[in-house]
């Protein structure tokens, strides 16, 4: 599963719906199910996931599912 | 003696909410309950108060309409409280900053702020003169960020380690962020007077 998939699953957990229910181009605000709680398991999915909580700057920029993925994705 | 001006009160109704400036007389058990409650209180990194309901009532007497506002959020069905705004007017810079309280944990994640937040909006830029609205949520109060980014509120700046934590003392970060009455007309897709 590349950081693309993951993101869209991380999403679909925290909204609680089928990960085939978020469209590609899903964005904060535009989708019912991303609510404010939604969100804020999303937040601490994204920091579970990565092993540290994520700093001020980043967790203000989640927007996307690119956002999400670019979070997910290992520093190289 | 001289009574302190008061301005002209809020009275607003949404699809399920009525909004209106409170007054002394609802100052409730219910109220003083959500401000010892640190589920409630502890996104806003506010301390726990253990409040009388006369200092309740003091405090909601210290909102004049003018420079500050403490307006209820009611269930339209129900007619019960589940939160309130405070907004702090700068009357020469036209500037309001807004704080929330849902303390009805039942209604949290169920777009009351979103919804009733556009009411307030409307009726501070459209009929008080405002220019400029404000909001600083705490950087890890995730839910309240998810509304401002939401309504299309713009993040203008993070303040590091700008508050001490209530509860132990850290640190904590605090975002600003800001509409202005253009671009929430723009939003609304309403046009300039």
């Amino acid at each position: 599963m590349n950081e693309s998939e993951r993101a869209k699953k991380l999403l679909a957990e925290a909204a609680n719906c089928d990960p085939a229910a978020i469209p590609d181009d899903v964005r904060i605000g535009r989708f019912e199910r991303w609510d404010s709680l939604a969100h804020l398991r999303l937040v601490l999915g994204i920091e579970t996931q990565i092993g540290r909580q994520l700093d001020a700057d980043e967790s203000v920029r989640i927007e996307t599912l690119a956002d999400i993925a670019a979070l997910l994705t290992p520093a190289r | 003696m001289t009574m302190p001006p008061k301005g002209r009160p809020v009275l607003l109704e949404t699809k399920r909410f009525a909004l209106r400036s409170l007054k002394p007389a609802d100052a409730s058990e219910r109220w003083m309950n959500w401000l010892k409650d640190p589920e409630v209180m502890g996104p806003l990194n506010a301390p726990i108060r253990k409040w009388t309901v006369q200092e309740l009532m003091a405090h909601i007497a210290s909102a004049n309409n003018i420079e500050r506002y403490l307006v209820g959020i009611f269930d339209l069905t129900s007619k019960v409280q589940i939160g309130f705004y405070m907004v702090d007017v700068d009357p020469f810079h036209r500037r309001a900053t807004f704080n929330i309280v849902i303390g009805e944990k039942s209604w949290w994640g169920k777009g009351v702020i979103n919804e009733t937040r556009a009411a307030l909006l409307d009726e501070f830029f459209d009929n008080r003169g405002i220019e400029k609205a404000a909001g600083t949520p705490f950087a890890r109060n995730f839910p309240a960020v998810f509304n401002y980014k939401a309504q299309g509120w713009r993040h203008e700046g993070t303040f590091r380690g700008h508050c001490a934590s209530v509860a132990d003392g850290s640190r904590l970060d605090q975002f600003q962020f800001g509409l202005t009455k253009d671009e929430w007309r723009g939003l609304r897709g309403k046009t300039a007077p």
